[in-house]
């Protein structure tokens, strides 16, 4: 063992020169990250109705799931809100991170860092700020409120990640577009856009992800019917704990799983190395 | 391909006579900044100009205001004789080699360069055979199918070049297009850029802050400093004859000397005068620049009618095939000297610091200035 301790550094390594300690944590790591997840899965395949005794493999409540009419329309209201909050914000925090690249006067620098607060706002201020405001203009609580709070939450995380990509763009490549006979729309809409496509795939998936299975603004400013599925869940479980529930968890992973999928595969498939998750990372 | 592209130009042959760019009095203006100040400058038909300045001098707004990325505050632009101050740039015929590439990431090399001629509505077959004969000029035949990521600093360069001289654009403007590449590599492309001037007979406009380029690829020059052009000439006018002490002290090194002339000498430093003979035009007690590059200057076995000038060597640098003397004429003037290593070719011959010298040059190469 002393032969394989490297003596400037004087950390004890493994035969392959990988510290062990390191090996170990991340294992445990990924064991309490997943482990719980795997249990959930595990669970909405149990035959029993027991949370904690496997009796076998059984799909009954999936069966209980899908004739749950109750939990589908929560599912399809849930999946609206997404879709819905997804395309307006892309459009809009897009517009807004070109604004910002651009304009380098005062007030613009002073927009740029306020469209950043709700990143860092507690999100049950924002939904008291929003249900208040909602009341206050007397409008109904419905599917529409929770998309304008989902929508003015989610402008700040497109503005964001749209323009960590504008700003590795030179201006010049914009320029190129107009000087090779591009007006200024067919700029932005011949290579801008597809430039920063990437970035707009990614904060849609992010956003698709945040959304669909946020709870409190989703809470806070949602009618009685239907109900997004997170809220459901929620109101569920207080009165009756069904193992039900885990198979809409699982379908709910599977969703996510299916988003980071695509973010990893359409890039790819629109011939760029890079992926979406790699903007996310920052790799 | 040659055939093609002079076929293109060779049409403005009948207007040959209407320079290719006529800046009128072009002046910019950032708030109470004047960046370029009313600047006239006439630049011919196919030939390859160059903009030389210190950053900040004006060379790149003056670029930009002809490319349309910057509307001009005063003045005019004038196009092959059209007035095109107001124009868009989509709609100039002009086309630019950017600095930063500025190479579209979504498209490939191929996709890059056609860009322009797609825009233009050409069709498929006419752009592909136009694309492959510029990749063939450029050297990237084999890489049509390469994203940018994927080329070199020289090759994403060349595609840079490509996508913009396939459109056969009046005029190309280059913004400092080699800056970004290495020392070895920049001489290489700067050879291939003249050629490929020559090939395609365009009017080339070259912004650089590098003298050395811009001495050895422009047909004129252009010396720029605070907005206004300094001199505007050939390669060798701009340096064997400077009009002003700030072109003399830009390209190459220049030994400069002001002071009272006076019955054929200057009076240079207290004491000191130098002969300056053949010079009936400067009256006595009028105030003389005089400037003489460093190769001009001997250092020993002068020939007769030289002028000559008692010094003391300040420091030697050995450069290979020269060697730079810095010879101190008076406790405030020192003069560059650049020897050929050829007779004195070993240490031992060659003077060290703090010897007494005696500096000479033929009166003819000294250069006056205003």
């Amino acid at each position: 063992m002393a032969s394989e301790t490297v003596p400037t550094t004087g950390r004890r390594r493994s035969v392959e020169g990988k510290p062990t300690f390191a090996v170990a944590f991340t294992a445990l790591f990924l064991f309490v990250l997943y482990v719980p997840i795997v249990v959930v899965v595990l669970f909405s395949f149990n035959s029993k109705k027991s949370l904690s005794v496997f009796g076998g493999f059984s799909t009954r409540w999936y069966q209980d799931f899908f004739n749950d009419e109750g939990l589908l329309s929560s599912l399809r209201a849930s999946l609206f809100i997404s879709t819905v909050t997804m395309l307006c914000s892309i459009v809009l925090g897009t517009m807004l991170a070109l604004a910002l690249e651009r304009v380098t006067s005062r007030p613009a620098r002073i927009t740029g860092t306020v469209a950043l607060i709700p990143l860092v706002t507690p999100e049950i201020v924002t939904g008291v700020a929003a249900l208040l405001f909602f009341t206050g203009l007397g409008m109904k609580l419905s599917l529409t409120t929770v998309i304008i709070a989902e929508i003015t939450f989610s402008i700040s995380y497109v503005a964001v990640i749209v323009r960590g990509r504008l700003s590795s763009m030179s201006d010049e490549v914009e320029e190129a577009a107009r000087d090779l006979g591009c007006t200024p729309f067919q700029a932005l809409r011949l290579v801008v856009l597809p430039t920063i496509l990437p970035a707009l795939i990614a904060a849609g998936l992010l956003i698709f992800a945040l959304v669909f299975d946020d709870f409190i603004l989703a809470f806070f400013t949602t009618g009685i019917d239907p109900q997004p599925l997170s809220v459901r869940i929620y109101s569920e479980i207080r009165m009756t704990i069904s193992p039900a529930i885990n198979a809409v968890g699982t379908c709910m992973l599977l969703v996510s799983v299916l988003l980071i999928s695509l973010s990893l595969v359409v890039p790819r498939l629109l011939g760029r190395k890079d992926s979406s998750l790699d903007l996310i990372s920052g790799g | 391909m040659t055939d093609q592209i002079s076929a293109a130009t060779g049409a403005s042959d009948v207007t040959s006579q209407t320079p290719a760019i006529e800046l009128i009095g072009l002046t910019k203006k950032f708030g109470d900044t004047t960046v370029v100040d009313h600047l006239s400058l006439d630049i011919r038909r196919g030939e390859f100009f160059s903009l030389l300045g210190p950053s900040g001098c004006g060379k790149t707004t003056t670029l930009r205001m002809i490319a349309g990325f910057s509307d001009a505050t005063e003045g005019r632009i004038l196009l092959g004789g059209q007035d095109v101050t107001s124009v868009q740039p989509h709609k100039r015929n002009v086309n630019t080699v950017f600095q930063s590439y500025a190479l579209f990431d979504h498209l490939d090399v191929e996709g890059n360069v056609g860009f322009g001629l797609k825009r233009k509505g050409l069709d498929k077959s006419e752009i592909s055979r136009r694309v492959n004969d510029m990749l063939e000029l450029v050297d990237l035949g084999g890489r049509k199918s390469a994203k940018p990521r994927e080329l070199s600093g020289g090759q994403k360069q060349r595609v840079a070049l490509a996508r913009a001289l396939v459109n056969r654009p009046e005029v190309l403007l280059l913004d400092e297009p080699l800056a970004a590449l290495d020392l070895k590599l920049r001489h290489r492309m700067q050879v291939e850029l003249k050629e490929i001037q020559r090939e395609v007979g365009i009017t080339f406009v070259f912004v650089t802050h590098d003298q050395d380029e811009a001495l050895t690829l422009s047909d004129r020059i252009a010396i720029m400093n605070n907005g206004v052009i300094e001199q505007c000439g050939t390669p060798e006018d701009v340096y064997e004859r400077p009009k002003t002490v700030f072109a003399a002290g830009f390209i190459g090194t220049s030994n400069l000397m002001t002071g009272t002339y006076s019955a054929g000498a200057v009076t240079v430093a207290p004491g000191l005068r130098v002969e300056l003979p053949g010079h009936p035009e400067l009256i006595d007690g009028s105030t003389a620049s005089i400037a003489i590059r460093p190769e001009k200057i001997w250092i020993a076995d002068f020939e007769p009618d030289m002028v000559r000038v008692h010094g003391t060597v300040a420091a030697t640098v050995y450069h290979g095939a020269t060697t730079q003397y810095l010879v101190n004429i008076s406790p405030e003037i020192q003069l560059t000297v650049v020897e050929q290593n050829l007779v004195r070719s070993h240490h031992d011959d060659r003077w060290s610091d703090g010897d007494s010298v005696e500096i000479g040059w033929k009166p003819e190469h000294v250069v006056v200035i205003g």
